[in-house]
């Protein structure tokens, strides 16, 4: 990756790793600035340390990681999720052979409560469960269309680790396997404010739409104010397996009538 | 020997005298069973339900598992209520199509967006993008939580300086290649033009020579006295003067007819034109000669006298009076 820039404002010398740690009381305080940031620096984290745990109240974290025997596309689709969110964690591959619900355990000693795993089968389809890890619900879905980052046609760029703007389709609050699946969502994939490794400001948006019994991911970053949009990417689309009442497990709560299995 | 029943009728007979319970229904594709028992069978039979044939048992259609209640309530437990700033999420439709008739919004709303046809459908996802922004923007900016990055604030961006080069080489690249195509397509256009208008002009100038040699050919011959076709040519003076030393005799020249003939078919002069049927030939009878046309005459001298052989009766005679 490349060298983070440095910050060019005089007397906040940024280290390249991690600029927002909780060690900042030490440097020395920043000379008086009448640019008109500062009012959104105080907001940010690169407050002192303290007083930016304080604010950070709303403790999310999420497992991202796969099984063996997944291509470089979802390799690659993992690590875009894991910068893009960075309230994630990652975690070795786990062995096909044990059981799904041993993924709740690694949750549990990971301190995490959100989970989404990567699932390949046959080296050709990939799976993706997205799950609440205790006792939450959990979905597993099909991903198809896969386009990661690095793809030269997505143009755009963002602040790694900003918080995104989630655009949902009103098909959402339609059907009630759709709401829910919309408050996991919003759940997992929303940055948590005052996150240490987060960025302040808001510049792309994710969107998920229904269409074709689907669930579409795009992700556009914010150019002007006047709503003019560009593709950073990843893009995948969903498509809605089944929906457990317990995590990676339990009832069944929903099952779609229009999935067809790839095998078939 | 008692009974006259066939046989399967009378296994029915005792099957309905042995029952003492009930039937199942006759429909067994909801019952756990997978096989049906001889006594349904019988009696669906007798009761003319079987048809002939293999008989299966169908599995009816599977049904979709929907828990209605259950999903509602595990999402009423499992609902956070967060504040919005924390989730920042929106649910709206796609910003409405600005191009097309007017008149019929509804029609365009309620128009789906058809998920095969790739530009229809990742316009609607940037649209419903563009909504989202549109409405939380000045959400956002009433919460102070800040949207637009400062021209100084430089910090790590989800993809690398050298992919944004990359990214920005191949946009010039194709941009580059897009106008040397128009440039070519340019080109070539106007080669054939050229080409067009080249041949015109070049016909144009063989058709006005033509004609200027057609006009000084039939001044030569003194047919024409327009001189309004030249330019500053010299011909003109000479002959005017000709024209009055020879008188007026010869101002006519040859006749209309001939005139208009030289002109139709040329100045190539006349042909022979030695025998023609007028009155003098008619009268003319130099050539006749009387004998030929009365058919005698023309006695060639014999070549050794008579030539005259005799018969050959006459010839016999002779050799026998000879002997």
């Amino acid at each position: 990756m490349a060298a983070t820039k440095r910050k060019r404002r005089g007397g906040l010398a940024v280290p390249a790793k991690r600029p927002r740690k909780s060690g900042k009381d030490a440097r020395p305080p920043a000379k008086p600035r009448d640019k008109a940031e500062e009012a959104e620096e105080e907001d940010r984290n690169r407050i002192p340390g303290p007083v930016c745990k304080g604010k950070w109240k709303n403790k999310e974290r999420i497992l991202i990681f796969s099984s063996r025997g997944i291509n470089f596309r979802t390799r690659h689709l993992m690590q875009d999720l894991r910068m893009l969110m960075p309230h994630s964690k990652a975690d070795t591959k786990m062995d096909r052979k044990d059981k799904l619900f041993v993924i709740n355990e690694v949750c549990e000693m990971k301190n995490c409560n959100k989970c989404i795993y990567f699932e390949a089968k046959k080296k050709q389809d990939l799976y993706m469960w997205l799950s609440n890890s205790p006792h939450g619900p959990s979905a597993k879905f099909l991903v198809q269309n896969i386009h990661t980052l690095a793809e030269l046609k997505m143009t755009g760029n963002c602040l790694k680790g900003s918080r995104p703007l989630l655009s949902f389709d009103p098909a959402f609050d339609e059907l009630p396997h759709y709401a829910l699946l919309k408050e996991l969502l919003i759940q997992i994939f929303s940055t948590p404010r005052y996150h240490p490794k987060s960025q302040p400001f808001v510049d792309h948006v994710f969107t998920f739409t229904v269409l074709d019994n689907r669930i579409w991911f795009r992700n556009f970053q914010i150019i002007e104010e006047d709503a003019a949009l560009v593709e950073i990417g990843p893009r995948f689309v969903l498509n809605l397996i089944k929906i457990f009442q317990g995590s990676f497990g339990g009832p069944t709560l929903y099952e779609n009538p229009h999935y067809q299995s790839p095998n078939m | 020997m008692g009974l006259g029943l066939p046989g399967p009728l009378v296994g029915a007979a005792r099957a309905c005298c042995e029952m003492d319970t009930p039937l199942p229904s006759g429909s067994d594709s909801d019952s756990e069973e997978s096989l049906v028992t001889d006594r349904e069978l019988q009696d669906a039979f007798s009761r003319g339900l079987l048809k002939p044939g293999l008989n299966v048992v169908l599995e009816g259609p599977k049904k979709a598992v929907n828990d209605v209640n259950g999903l509602k309530q595990c999402l009423a437990e499992f609902k956070r209520d967060l504040e919005w700033v924390e989730r920042l999420d929106v649910t709206l439709g796609p910003v409405p199509e600005i191009s097309g008739p007017q008149s019929t919004p509804q029609n365009k709303d309620q128009k789906a967006v058809d998920p095969e046809d790739d530009f229809q459908r990742e316009m609607s996802f940037y649209r419903q993008a563009q909504a989202a922004v549109l409405a939380v923007l000045p959400r956002l900016h009433q919460l102070k939580v800040p949207t637009k990055r400062p021209t100084d604030y430089f910090a790590e961006m989800a993809k690398s300086d050298q992919q944004m080069q990359k990214i920005r080489q191949k946009l010039q690249a194709k941009q580059a290649t897009m106008e040397k195509s128009e440039k070519a397509k340019q080109l070539r256009a106007l080669r054939k033009y050229g080409k067009k208008v080249q041949t015109e002009v070049l016909q144009k100038r063989q058709r006005e020579k033509a004609h200027m040699m057609n006009a000084i050919k039939k001044y030569q011959k003194g047919f024409s006295d327009k001189l309004d076709f030249l330019d500053g040519d010299q011909k003109p003076v000479a002959r005017g003067s000709k024209e009055g030393a020879k008188g007026q005799q010869t101002k006519k020249g040859p006749n209309a007819k001939r005139r208009y003939k030289n002109q139709k078919f040329g100045f190539g002069g006349k042909k022979k034109g030695s025998k023609w049927n007028t009155r003098e030939s008619y009268d003319d009878v130099s050539s006749f000669r009387a004998k030929k046309a009365h058919g005698k005459g023309l006695k060639r001298p014999g070549k050794k006298g008579s030539n005259k052989r005799p018969g050959k009766q006459t010839r016999e005679k002779m050799k026998s009076r000879a002997r």
